[in-house]
């Protein structure tokens, strides 16, 4: 088995009187592919945000290689090499596609305050290697956007903005990725591309662990190693996506019967 | 390929100085020449009717040269020479200050401008760049001011830049004791913790008998190596108002703040302080340590207006409370706005107009507050980014291919 | 101390402390449904109070009885000051919804300047203080130390009926109902069938006539006023919601008796009146460090 990379121990969140993580135990292993699914408001987004420091959680523990990192700051989580994408696009629309991009390296870049202001040359040559990072990065997505490096954000279509998302997740090379909905709005045929381009970037680093939120089952049949259903803020199945599917409980939370 | 596009054409081979090297840097000084002539048309003319005239000619020019594209290919050659645009500008504003040498007033309009132009260029790395409102300006402004007169007179045998340069710290330092509670809240506060620090200094400074009370305190010159700024401009020099001196001093002051404006935001520090603005949440997600770069930006700004302050007070000769209301902050406010939010060259234009303007106009003199009060309202409401918006961020001078 | 002394300042805190309150409250409801702060705020108060003003004037030459020019100036002085608020909500802040907040915060803070400039220039001897006509019974009683004087008796009950009526027009009427439902969640309010433009107009006029409200009182209880009153009282009326909880009611009343309290605390403290002020606001902005959503509003993480 692989060694876990991240796992939470009776993890909660309320918000007033309402538990948006129920004592929530969960696993993930070295690059492990899981799918996140439960129905509309079950706490999958509470989860990452719980997991990346936004929200606080009232009780429980987030351990990451074994250490404890419950309410670390979301720049820590970051620190330690998780990256996440947000539900509703969360880009820098003003600024361009190549600074969107840059924001999400911030571990790779030198702060000095000489180089910065006063040295240039060095400044150049950092911004040399950046641009032609992104460049790639961008055009193992899609070539035509990795063309509109230098427009800002928001001339981009929405599709556009998502791959954006994913790739200033991706640019700082994360250990743990995290997908919230990230083909929203993308019709079969480009979600398909988006998970190639995602399949090919976790063979070049295969200890990537992923958590992917989607309402597509389809989909999570087809890329996700297990996944996790929650319902109402509580895990109600864990497996392979083609054995939890048929169990009842599963069924009857989308169905909404209790 | 997008790389090469970036680092223009050092990258390419060997520079030569071709015609159209030449022919850039014609046009770049052909435009400041004219900038000079209207300048020295706005500063010197006193009839109104002169002024109005110039006011009715010049939108119309401006309207000429944008439609016939000829102010978009001056902004195009100008970003790829910016150092030589800036020395031009520079030694235009010189000329002009020669110009104007026997003109008090007109002199005086000049500095104010310029050094109202420093303070802009604060409020735009603060408010611009790191999204911190700042309605306490003139706050700091009046504390550089006040160090200034103190601190010139208690500590005379300093040397006199670097009691400016004190001056400038000390409003940097008072401005970080409202740092952790603009830290700790949200947006709208900051806005509420500065207009009370605005409020609250000047009612500190009237009841104040060390700082002169509502009569305020003089201050002495500024002298710098034996040479007094209050005397007449050296006749070795060609002689002049003793406002040249303060002119020329507060020229290098705007000068290297909007060097220093624009290399930060051509730098990382720029890029984080963008992000901080339009999204906390993300920001703080891909580790950007938000109140590093808000108390950067604010200490730095708040530095901007006391040095500028400490001028202000030594070329005064005298300052009182009264001379730093919060109608002043947001007149300095309004010079953003009006401008561009967070485009640096854009605050001299409106500066210029915002300062100018009302001396030049006994109508808009009495009516200043209420007509830019209008405009800036007109301007959020219809034309939010201003007269100028600001661009995408040129992390270098772009390639003239 | 002397009891008398006490009571005293008791009273006279008080009255202030309403005035905040009722300052606060206006804060309160219109961060409560559209998340914007409004700054113009103090400037309405003042407006509200000059529009008295010049309504007195104007009744005074007919010899209306006191009585009579009392109802009549605060009956249009809070409804032209609400109709005010109103349409500066339609026509200045709904049109900035989309833009950023701080858009909405420097307009308003614009539209402020205009007012209190237009009073200025265009009130007769504007930029002078006025005296307000004392309206108000002036019968007093002495007991010790205190004197209690009926007109603070009268706008300290003033004051808290118009609190309790807000209060009650919020949680009993249709109007509040939608109000409420606003505050809680936009989307969700207009699939129900609230009309949503309507709601937030309603909400500013409320908001816009309590402040012509405190103006007037403070109008009378002072007997002068003055084009750049509304500044400070726009000021302290924010930091009261915020340091009471932006958003709940309850905290706006906290909020302006506590800043009220704190003044009378800082005058009695220090020997120079104008640091009673600088007291108030350095303890409230510690207040507002250490709990950045107010001492009574829950601390609700914002939605990501
Ligand atoms: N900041 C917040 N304040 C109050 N309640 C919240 C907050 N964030 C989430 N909730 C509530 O927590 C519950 C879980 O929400 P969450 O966004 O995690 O659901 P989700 O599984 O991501 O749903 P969806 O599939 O619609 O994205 C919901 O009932 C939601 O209303
Ligand atoms: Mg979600």
């Amino acid at each position: 088995m692989r060694p876990v990379v991240l796992k939470t121990v009776e993890l909660t969140v309320s918000f007033g009187g309402l538990k948006a993580l129920n004592c929530l135990d969960f696993e993930l292993c070295e690059g492990q592919f899981l799918g996140l699914i439960g129905p509309n408001g079950s706490g999958k987004t509470t989860f990452f945000n719980a997991l990346t420091g936004i929200y606080s959680p009232a009780s429980g523990n987030v351990f990451l290689y074994g250490e404890k990192i419950t309410g670390a700051s979301p720049n820590k989580v970051y620190d330690y090499g998780i990256t996440r994408t947000f539900q509703r696009s969360r880009l820098a629309t003003p600024l361009s596609v190549l600074d969107n991009l840059i924001i999400g390296n911030q571990r790779n870049l030198n702060f000095g305050l000489w180089q910065n202001i006063f040295d240039r040359k060095r400044f150049k040559a950092e911004l040399k290697k950046q641009t032609e990072i992104a460049e790639a990065l961008l055009s193992r997505f899609s070539r035509d956007l990795a063309a509109l490096l230098f427009k800002p954000v928001s001339s981009l279509s929405m599709i556009d903005r998502r791959r954006v998302e994913v790739c200033r997740a991706l640019i700082s090379e994360p250990k743990i990725l995290l997908l919230d909905e990230p083909s929203a709005g993308m019709t079969p045929d480009e979600t398909r591309a988006l998970m190639d381009e995602l399949q090919d970037w976790r063979k070049q680093h295969p200890l990537l662990a992923t958590i992917l939120i989607e309402h597509e089952m389809e989909l999570i049949n087809k890329v996700s190693d297990t996944c996790v259903v929650l319902n109402y803020g509580e895990k109600i199945a864990e497996g392979r996506y083609s054995d939890v599917a048929t169990k009842t409980s599963v069924r009857a939370a989308y169905l909404g019967e209790d | 390929m997008a790389a090469n596009r970036l680092v223009g054409r050092s990258f390419c081979g060997t520079r030569l100085i071709t015609m159209s090297d030449l022919k850039t840097k014609l046009e770049i000084l052909l435009g400041v020449a004219l900038c000079v002539v209207v300048l020295y048309g706005f500063l010197y003319l006193e009839h109104e009717w002169e002024i109005g005239l110039l006011l009715v000619i010049l939108p119309l020019a401006i309207l000429f040269l944008k439609r016939a594209n000829i102010l978009s290919d001056y902004q195009q050659a100008a970003r790829t020479i910016p150092r030589f645009t800036l020395i031009s500008f520079i030694v235009g504003v010189l000329v002009l200050i020669v110009l104007l040498r026997d003109e008090h007033f007109a002199l005086l309009m000049l500095t104010t401008v310029l050094l109202y132009v420093t303070v802009s260029l604060g409020l735009t790395i603060q408010f611009g760049f790191a999204g911190l409102v700042n309605f306490a300006a003139i706050a700091f402004f009046g504390i550089g001011a006040y160090s200034m007169a103190v601190l010139n007179y208690h500590f005379h045998a300093l040397p006199d830049l670097l009691i400016i340069l004190f001056s400038g710290l000390t409003s940097a330092l008072l401005g970080a004791l409202l740092i952790l509670p603009i830290l700790r809240t949200k947006g709208h506060y900051a806005a509420l913790i500065t207009i009370a620090f605005g409020i609250l200094l000047r009612t500190f400074l009237e009841v104040n008998d060390v700082f002169g009370g509502p009569q305020g305190l003089k201050v002495g010159a500024i002298e710098i190596l034996g040479w007094n700024f209050s005397d007449s401009f050296p006749s070795v020099l060609g002689g002049g108002s003793f406002y040249m001196a303060y002119a020329i001093m507060a020229l290098l002051l705007a000068a290297i703040a909007y060097l220093l404006t624009r290399l930060i935001e051509a730098s990382w520090f720029g890029l984080n302080m963008d992000s901080v603005r339009l999204d906390e949440v993300a920001s703080a997600s891909f580790g950007i340590n938000i109140p590093r770069w808000k108390i950067t930006a604010f200490m730095l700004g708040n530095f901007f207006a006391g040095l500028a302050g400490a001028i202000y007070a030594a070329m005064s000769g005298f300052i009182a409370p009264a001379s730093f209301n919060f109608s002043d902050s947001l007149l300095l406010v309004s010079i953003v706005l009006l401008g561009g939010i967070g485009n640096a060259v854009a605050v001299i234009p409106a500066a210029l107009l915002i300062v100018v303007l009302p001396e030049k106009f006994q109508v808009i003199q009495e009516y200043r507050l209420l007509l830019f009060g209008i405009v800036v309202i007109l301007i959020l409401r219809f034309r939010p980014s201003g007269l100028m918006p600001r661009g995408l961020r040129q992390y270098f001078p772009r390639s003239s291919t | 101390m002397d009891l008398g002394f006490f009571a005293q300042y008791l009273i006279n805190g008080l009255v202030q402390g309403i005035t905040y309150a009722l300052v606060a409250v206006g804060f309160t409801l219109f961060f409560g449904v559209l998340d914007v702060i409004k700054f113009s705020h103090g400037d309405v108060l003042m407006l509200g109070a000059f529009t008295a003003l010049a309504l007195f004037l104007g009744l005074d030459r007919l010899s209306t009885p006191t009585w009579l020019s009392l109802t009549i100036m605060l009956c249009l002085g809070t409804l032209t000051m609400a109709l005010l608020g109103a349409l500066l909500c339609k026509f200045l802040v709904l049109p900035l919804k989309e833009s950023p907040p701080l858009n909405t915060l420097l307009i308003t803070l614009m539209f402020g300047s205009v007012i209190r400039e237009s009073v200025r220039l265009f009130f007769p001897n504007g930029s002078n203080p006025k005296p307000f006509p004392a309206l108000l019974p002036e019968t007093s009683i002495n007991w010790g130390n205190l004197n209690l004087r009926l007109d603070s008796v009268i706008l300290i009950f003033t004051g808290a009926l118009a609190i309790v009526l807000t209060h009650l027009f919020i949680q009993k009427t249709r109007m509040g109902l939608a109000i409420r439902a606003v505050a809680q969640d936009e989307e969700t309010a207009r699939l129900m069938g609230i009309n949503f433009t309507k709601t937030v107009l309603m909400t500013f006029a409320l908001g816009s006539g309590l402040a012509a409200l405190s103006g007037i009182s403070t109008g009378l209880y002072y007997q002068e006023i003055n084009f750049s009153m509304g500044l400070m009282l726009g000021v302290i009326g924010f930091s009261a919601a915020v340091v009471g909880g932006l958003g709940s009611i309850y905290g706006a009343i906290v909020g302006g008796l506590l800043f009220a309290f704190l003044q009378t605390l800082g005058a009695i403290w220090f020997s120079v009146p104008a640091y009673k002020d600088v007291f108030a606001f350095t303890v409230i902005i510690m207040l507002m460090a250490w709990r950045p959503t107010g001492l009574l509003a829950d601390r609700s993480a914002e939605r990501v």
